[in-house]
């Protein structure tokens, strides 16, 4: 198991390497020049005495590989530069923000497996049924429409017409705990509704297949009651691969609360990054694009780890 | 029409209306869609104006109709060059491996490092807005999908025996590739193709949403709803419009998605999920009879087997008539579709869904005496017998065994079923593993069953079956999937459980006949569902007495004939049963009288049966 | 009958043929060895059927596939018509794929599902133009006849078939080429006993009319014995035993010859009691294969020098040998 972890983690660490590099070649191997796209607006030339100094300062002048070097040492230590726009620290206000954005999509994936899990078991054991119809037609919808026209539409009704939640907006937690989770519940619904509609189609598929196992047969010819057989052979069996998909949705949404954020005003980390592309500002898009990268290759890590832990069969096959 | 093909028809409808829609745009007699209007700003639906006017007066129906213009040209044309480039990186990486794997779908995958949304920002962070920023990021986005779906899809069909023919017949491998891979991985294509179309379109309107997209003043439904969220107190409706349009084309893709995905791939339709979980329990269960005192173990009399609903009346299984007496052990023996395996799986309640015992009764005489019928139990009466009193070992312990858990934890929970007190369980695990011949078992009862052999999982699973010591042991081809050495050591195992609980029943369901002559007392031969003879086994080995018996025992090649006895043709499939004995078109011994009506039993000895009319003449 | 005594020329000579499957331990962990098939040495002449038993795991389907030249020996060569496949490349390498044909065992995966019947029997003329494009339809046409199947078959797709009609497609396939050897790998294992004896008859017959040089894999050894002419018994990815059929089964020299027959299923039983005489253990991991005799570690006779070296071949009559320093014909009881 140990060795197993150790295994994943290399490859982690790899992958991480990868982004970094990665994103290194996207700003200096696409043709033009970084400081001349940064400052030309639309079809409007750059100044070349602005472009000379920007590419001094970006240091764009050294040759490629200490450019890389110096690329790679600034992330190893956490030091991913200045803003062009305010000169603070990136990872200041990276610090800041992520913990924002990580609040929505925890209670996001909180709501989509409380309520998912349970109704696609449901659906699966009576499939074909009239709530399974039900459940897979709101899970189609749900899938089919994007967070921001989710988010659009609950502010219209809940905001809106009803008046019962607050548009959108941010208060410390500290400030005030009630106005906080006002403010969170929907963005956090928004977000978790798409989330619910996969965890909801995987669990039922995923229950359907374990249904139709062997194993399942032989929990019946030993005896044992419904419960049981529920319990340990189908629903334990079958939540392994919804927890896999929980964790890569997870992963998919660090980056993908930008729609939400947007829409509800959180001030999170993607709210930011949309706001240094709109300033393409150079060091904080490559910094944030840079944190969010690392905790989405460490989530797919966790994922893997929590498999392995579930699952006997994956450990054994990787060592 | 197929009823695959008929569930394509409505997604397949919507999509095409929507492409028709967007594609006859320029030709529709709609209102220009930058012509303002200001004094006409936010008005309702009106004769000109059918879905109203927008914050600046333009048409919002003509909008709506050029913007999903945009975003499906933005989606298709990305989805489409997305899918060319992926295709053939995973086409060469999945057929050559090696290097070529690693530099094409190994190195597209580094994409999949970076979330989808965040890619995106970054390419049109470098490249700005636009639509063709946008392409390119999209298909960027996506090629690693397709290379992914297809490499996938190619290893998998590559060692396929189909294709190590078309190796060893001498074809080019571009030949291979292109006649015989990529056909076959069309299938999972087309899945991916609609679903990256339907993924595209949420992170091109996404973009669009934000800005970063399509650029004003060319229309898009992210930008509608971006704008209409400002007028959302004034025109509401303005931010319904687009988001039902957006949400309705990409519920459309998801459709066809999903249909494409269940009829492509049959395996999928699992419909029903398990009856046996809401089934109504059945009313009127008949109360246990005491049994007469020389009652054999099991009496099936006139069992019938048939699919439910409205294909009733496909009997799998008709007139079975197999008796089990205390301690006896009889095979039922037949090929594939002979019934012998449904027989069997009805004793336990354990039949598939959608088949159930439709006709006569199958009596089992209880631990107390009491007689049970077998055929009229509901789930709930099955569960008390099993286990304790009748049990089963299936034939693929790999699959029969819960992978998840530990050997000696399935073993103690079958051990509650029958009430063992907590504290002796850990014990009587290690003993039941020692009685089935695992060796170490103290330490091999921690173990999952992937760390078993093949030969030691049929014995856990043996183990399993015979915990609760019942009387009555169901084996479904227990050694079929085992190497003969193994087979040997597990046939052994079965005559030493034997040997160690004499009043233990067996009745053993194998195709194989010469395991019949090792373990079995009596043979029980079925045929296309029915039982065309039985009797004791050195018996019916030595003279049989049914044609199809015959045939079987001369098909063995192990008399040293010159030439196998083979039979003409194959076996019946169940909708096309001939009337009147179902052997007889294969049959060297029919006559006109065998088609006519289904032969009824004949005893030729003491213990032996039938259903031939002309069983006198076969040996 | 086949005269034994005068061996003909081989066709197919297969020389200290080994194929590894190193499999690597973690990320930088180092690659161990896990050997298949080692040191078979095997000629298979015209008209010679040659069967190759053996339990799962025992490398024979890698021994099938290597001596078709499908994948490439680690160590050793196969050697075609006097040419060393591996020397023989691209263009003229799918010459030779002419000569040398495969039937595989599973019925349901060995035919294109999308294609028709027809289009897959003719693949192999088109290819090697055996016929002038205008005949291909009546070759083929002549081709399902000879295994028994109506001209009609060509235009249907392989689900419209049973199990058994699908071998003989599968076997009407591999003739098209107008193969001189054909390499048969469990090709009745999937079907029905009466099904199974069709296929055998037919085999039987193309043997006889085509004068074929066949490998014919199979864990049956009831099938094996019909069928061949020659046996070589394989263990843990060795031969340990080799000779004409009916001194192989008849008295076999090796004990785990013994052994597999024993364990055999028979319509005439040898053992109705319970404590018969059954091989204790299993197949060893080829991973980590005992020292010396890769049967040691299962067999009745093992004794202190069996672990030090792997046992030379010992002749134990003309084109009979046996693996094993003990080895002595016997009957089986």
């Amino acid at each position: 198991m140990l060795r197993y972890i150790a295994y994943r983690s290399l490859i982690a660490l790899f992958l991480v390497w990868l982004v970094v590099s990665l994103v290194f070649l996207l700003l200096h191997l696409i043709p033009g020049d970084p400081a001349e796209l940064l400052l030309s607006q639309g079809n409007i030339a750059a100044d070349p005495q602005a472009v000379a100094a920007l590419r001094e300062k970006m240091g764009l002048n050294a040759p490629l590989w200490q450019q890389y070097i110096e690329h790679v040492t600034g992330v190893l230590t956490g030091d991913l530069g200045a803003s062009f726009r305010d000169r603070a620290p990136v990872m200041e206000q990276i610090l800041l923000r992520l913990p924002r954005t990580l609040e929505v999509i925890l209670a996001a994936a909180f709501l989509a497996a409380l309520f998912g899990v349970p109704l696609g078991t449901y659906a699966a054991i009576r499939a074909d049924g009239k709530i399974d119809a039900f459940v897979s037609l709101l899970s189609s919808v749900a899938l089919s429409t994007p967070v921001f026209v989710v988010g659009s539409v609950v502010i219209l009704i809940f905001a809106q017409q009803l008046q019962w939640l607050p548009a959108g907006g941010f208060v410390p937690f500290s400030e005030d705990p009630v106005q906080h989770l006002k403010l969170l519940i929907l963005p956090a619904g928004a977000v978790g509704l798409s989330v619910w509609a996969v965890i909801t189609r995987m669990t039922r598929a995923s229950v359907l297949e374990v249904l139709q196992r062997d194993y399942v047969r032989t929990a019946r010819a030993k005896g044992l009651p419904r419960g049981p057989i529920l319990r340990r052979h189908v629903v334990r069996n079958a939540l392994i691969p919804v927890l896999t998909v929980l964790g890569l949705e997870m992963g998919t949404l660090i980056g993908g609360t930008v729609l939400v954020e947007f829409v509800f005003n959180w001030p999170g980390l993607s709210g930011y990054l949309v706001a240094a592309v709109d300033a393409r500002d150079y060091p904080e898009v490559v910094g944030i694009v840079m944190v969010i990268s690392v905790l989405f290759v460490f989530l797919n890590l966790l994922v893997d780890v929590v498999n392995a832990l579930l699952d006997p069969r994956i450990s054994l096959g990787a060592s | 029409m197929s009823r695959a093909a008929r569930k394509l028809i409505l997604p397949g409808i919507l999509v095409g209306l929507l492409v028709a829609v967007v594609l006859l745009a320029p030709v529709l007699p709609l209102a220009d869609v930058r012509m303002m209007d200001v004094p006409g700003r936010f008005s309702g639906p009106s004769a000109e104006h059918w879905l109203g006017q927008d914050e600046f007066g333009r048409d919002v129906l003509a909008r709506l109709i050029w913007g999903g213009r945009a975003s499906l040209f933005i989606a298709v044309g990305s989805a489409l060059a997305a899918a060319v480039l992926g295709t053939t990186l995973g086409l060469l990486g999945g057929y050559f491996r090696g290097v070529v794997e690693l530099v094409t779908v190994r190195a597209s995958e580094v994409i999949l490092c970076l979330p989808p949304l965040l890619l995106a920002l970054l390419v049109v962070t470098l490249l700005g807005a636009g639509t063709g920023p946008l392409i390119l990021a999209l298909t960027l986005l996506y090629t690693p999908n397709y290379a992914r779906v297809v490499y996938a899809a190619t290893l998998q069909v590559r060692s396929l025996d189909f294709v190590t023919a078309q190796r060893a017949m001498g074809a080019h491998p571009l030949a291979i590739l292109t006649r015989t891979i990529l056909p076959n991985v069309l299938p999972p294509l087309l899945v991916q193709m609609s679903l990256v179309v339907a993924s595209a379109m949420v992170i091109e309107s996404g973009l669009s949403f934000l800005g970063l997209g399509v650029v004003p003043p060319t229309p898009s439904w992210g930008l509608m709803i971006r704008a209409a969220r400002g007028a959302m107190e004034v025109a509401p409706m303005l931010l319904v419009w687009p988001s039902l349009a957006l949400a309705g084309t990409i519920l459309s893709f998801n459709l066809l998605c999903d249909r494409l995905q269940s009829v492509l791939d049959p395996r999928q339709i699992t419909a029903g999920g398990a009856l046996w979980l809401h089934r109504p329990a059945r009313k009127a269960a008949a109360a246990p009879q005491p049994a007469a005192p020389d009652a054999p173990l099991l009496r099936i009399r006139d069992l019938a087997i048939a699919v439910e609903g409205p294909r009733h009346g496909l009997d799998l299984v008709r007139r079975a008539d197999v008796t089990v007496l205390p301690g006896q052990t009889v095979a039922l023996v037949g090929e594939s579709g002979s019934g012998k395996t449904l027989t069997s799986l009805a004793l336990m309640g354990l039949l598939p869904d959608r088949l159930a015992v439709t006709g006569g009764e199958a009596l089992y005489t209880t631990r107390e005496g009491t007689t049970v019928d077998l055929a009229q139990l509901d789930d709930e009466g099955f569960r008390r017998l099993r286990s304790t009193e009748i049990s089963m070992v299936f034939q693929d312990a790999a699959a029969a065994l819960n992978p998840v858990l530990r050997i000696g934890d399935q073993l103690a929970e079958t051990l509650r079923v029958a009430g063992t007190p907590e504290a002796g369980i850990p014990a009587r695990v290690v003993d039941l593993l020692r009685q089935v011949g695992i060796p170490d078992p103290e330490r091999r009862c921690r173990a999952y069953p992937h760390e078993l052999s093949g030969g030691q999982r049929q014995r856990a699973m043996i183990a399993l079956a015979v915990a609760n010591s019942p009387r009555l042991l169901l084996a479904d081809e227990p050694t079929t999937a085992l190497d003969p050495t193994i087979q040997a050591q597990i046939l052994q195992l079965f005559l030493q459980l034997k040997r160690d609980t004499p009043g233990m029943g067996l009745v053993f369901v194998t195709h194989d006949l010469a395991v019949v002559a090792e373990i079995a007392d009596r043979v029980v031969v079925m045929y296309a569902g029915e039982v065309v003879e039985q009797g004791p086994v050195a018996e019916v080995f030595a003279r049989p007495r049914h044609p199809y018996t015959a045939a079987l025992i001369a098909s063995v090649p192990e008399g040293g004939a010159e030439r196998l006895v083979a039979i003409p043709g194959s076996v019946p499939p169940p909708h096309a049963m001939p009337p009147g004995c179902r052997f007889a078109p294969r049959c060297d011994f029919a006559r006109p009288l065998c088609e006519a009506a289904a032969p009824v039993a004949s005893a030729p000895a003491e213990g032996r049966s039938t259903r031939c009319i002309r069983w006198k003449e076969v040996t | 009958m086949f005269d034994l005594g005068t061996s003909p020329a081989p066709l197919v000579e297969a020389q200290a043929l080994g194929r590894n499957f190193p499999q690597r331990q973690g990320l930088l962990g180092r690659a161990r060895d896990i050997w298949a098939v080692r040191d078979v040495t095997l000629a298979i002449a015209r008209g010679e059927t040659v069967g190759v038993v053996g339990e799962s795991g025992c490398g024979k389907s890698t021994l099938g596939r290597m001596m078709m030249g499908l994948d490439a020996p680690t160590t050793g060569a196969v050697r075609f018509d006097g040419r060393d496949l591996d020397t023989v490349r691209g263009p003229d390498r799918r010459r030779l794929a002419r000569r040398m044909q495969m039937v595989f065992q599973d019925p349901f995966g060995s035919l294109d599902p999308r294609r028709s019947v027809g289009a897959q029997v003719g693949d192999g003329l088109r290819i090697h133009g055996i016929v002038p494009p205008a005949d291909i339809g009546a070759e083929v046409a002549r081709l399902l006849d000879q295994v028994g199947l109506p001209a009609s078959a060509a235009s249907r797709r392989p689900h419209e078939f049973s199990g058994g009609q699908r071998q003989r497609v599968a076997v009407a396939r591999a003739l098209s080429t107008r193969p001189d050897f054909i390499v048969a790998d469990e090709p009745v294992s999937a079907l029905d006993v009466s099904i199974q004896a069709q296929v055998v008859n037919l085999l039987m017959d193309l043997r006889r009319d085509l004068d074929l040089a066949m490998l014919f894999i199979s864990h049956d050894l009831h099938v094996v014995r019909h069928l061949c002419t020659r046996i070589v018994v394989m263990y843990l990815g060795r031969i340990v035993e080799e000779g004409p059929a009916a001194q192989v089964f008849g008295t076999p020299a090796h004990p785990y010859t013994r052994a597999l027959l024993t364990a055999t299923p028979s319509l005439q039983p040898r053992r109705r009691e319970a404590g018969f005489d059954v091989l204790p253990g299993e197949l060893p991991s080829p991973a980590n294969p005992p020292s010396g005799c890769p049967f040691r570690t299962r067999c009745p006779l093992a004794e202190a020098a069996c672990a030090e070296a792997v046992p030379e071949f010992r002749q134990t009559g003309p084109g009979w040998q046996a693996a094993c320093i003990k080895a002595r014909p016997e009957s089986v009881a």
